[in-house]
């Protein structure tokens, strides 16, 4: 019961029972909560761009984890397009998290309350 | 006048739909996890997560991270409780640290040092990936996520936080050091939660597991990928070759009319099934993903570039800073 012998059911995958996919769902959906909470309290402007990072990496996990309990690799497949929207969800936020910064030398999200209406 | 038939989407279908709703509220969900222990499970994490976020005043982040610990504690036993055959003992080491590293992100007050318990978390997952199989993927997320976003993320930190000019304490500026009302936001994302697992959760207890035997389906159409392995084994002689491999029986047949057994080595490894499926099942994706990578590289071009006058407000304050950074350096250089 090693990492090792994870590595070797990618050869001769064994079935999965629903209540193990529950385990991973729930991490997965607990990771999702922890970022929307990091999102909605924290007044940083890049650590709310990372809280959604981590709800990226929660879908990521829940994808992983229906992709091994179906044995289909579309799961996989589309945690790649997933880093690909947090790549370029980092980039440009942060290109407009340092445009913000220079105009009001600061990262706090409450600067910018003006822009609710 | 033909006879007129009542709508199909007339009250059979609804009452059906309503009956299969109810019987995930109880039936299916009882199946996985008994409901209470996930619901007093859940309010103990958000319980702990709501006192593990940051404070002016005492903060009580250790209490805080226990009882959200506790409350995981307490939905994963009400798990294990239903299982037959638990997880990989992995599992729980790596959860564990993922959702850890994942609440210190949202509670600690400074950007860098939440930025590093990030990559921890990202590390961590890369632990769950590999006990769930998907080797190439972890791979993947090491490198680009805690490789280059997370490397980004640092310098864009590093650029726009202030040099520490005095105490400790003055150096967290006022917008880390406080949450924003974060009993409503917790109260907010865990009822959400409660509702996403109540969900999941019925659909999970409904499934039925499946044999791999789909996954190795591709391989009927790489006929020379099975002649290598075949070669590798010995199982082919020198001048034969392989005309057609019938996946569901795992045999080849080759150009002599023999049929022969495939060997183990012949199973599509990770990277194969995925290069497979991104390029036989999704033609067409990996040419957008790559559009949608330019497109943000140059818009991040762009937007960088521009020149910004600072408000009137920010001048104030940077003139402000500068200046106490300016008295504490003089007052270093005469009594050093």
């Amino acid at each position: 019961m090693s990492v090792s012998l994870s590595l070797a059911q990618a050869s001769l995958p064994a079935p999965m029972d629903g209540v193990t996919l529950a385990h991973y769902l729930v991490v997965s959906a607990a990771m999702f909560a922890i970022g929307l909470v990091g999102f909605l309290t924290r007044r940083n402007l890049i650590i709310m761009f990372l809280c959604t990072e981590l709800m990226f990496q929660a879908a990521g996990i829940a994808l992983i984890a229906f992709s091994r309990f179906h044995l289909h690799m579309t799961g996989q497949t589309f945690v790649i397009f997933v880093l690909t929207v947090a790549a370029a969800e980092a980039a440009l936020a942060l290109a407009l998290v340092v445009l913000l910064y220079r105009r009001k030398d600061s990262l706090s999200a409450e600067e910018w309350a003006e822009m609710k209406g | 006048m033909g006879d007129v038939r009542p709508l199909p989407l007339g009250g059979a279908a609804v009452r059906r739909r309503r009956v299969s709703s109810v019987r995930c509220l109880d039936g299916a969900l009882d199946a996985v996890i008994n409901p209470y222990l996930l619901y007093v499970g859940l309010a103990l994490g958000g319980l702990g997560v709501c006192m593990a976020l940051p404070r002016r005043r005492v903060s009580p982040q250790v209490l805080g991270a226990v009882l959200a610990g506790l409350g995981l504690g307490v939905v994963l036993l009400g798990l294990g409780l239903r299982s037959e055959r638990l997880p990989n003992y992995n599992f729980y080491i790596f959860s564990a640290i993922a959702l850890g590293a994942a609440l210190r992100v949202i509670t600690h007050p400074r950007p860098v040092y939440a930025a590093l318990y990030f990559i921890l978390t990202i590390l961590a997952s890369c632990g769950l990936y590999l006990v769930l199989a998907a080797e190439f993927m972890a791979f993947a997320l090491v490198i680009i996520y805690a490789g280059a976003i997370l490397i980004t993320y640092l310098f864009v930190i590093m650029l726009a936080t202030q040099a520490p000019s005095e105490g400790e304490l003055e150096a967290l500026a006022e917008y880390d050091a406080e949450a924003r009302s974060p009993v409503a936001a917790t109260v907010a994302s865990f009822v959400l939660l409660a509702a996403l697992t109540t969900m999941l959760f019925g659909g999970a207890g409904d499934l039925r597991p499946r044999d791999g035997a789909g996954l190795d389906a591709p391989i009927e159409m790489m006929p020379q990928r099975a002649e290598r392995s075949l070669h590798e084994e010995g199982l082919i002689a020198a001048g034969d070759e392989v005309v057609g491999v019938d996946a569901a029986a795992w045999t080849a047949t080759l150009r002599s009319g023999e049929v022969v057994a495939l060997p183990a080595s012949a199973r599509l490894t990770n990277v194969e099934r995925i290069g497979h499926d991104l390029l036989a099942e999704h033609p067409g994706s990996i040419e957008i993903a790559g559009v949608i990578l330019l497109m943000a590289m140059l818009g991040a071009t762009v937007l960088s570039r521009r020149q910004v006058e600072l408000e009137d407000d920010a001048k104030r304050r940077q003139s402000e800073r500068l200046a106490a950074a300016g008295t504490v350096f003089a007052d270093r250089e005469a009594n050093p």
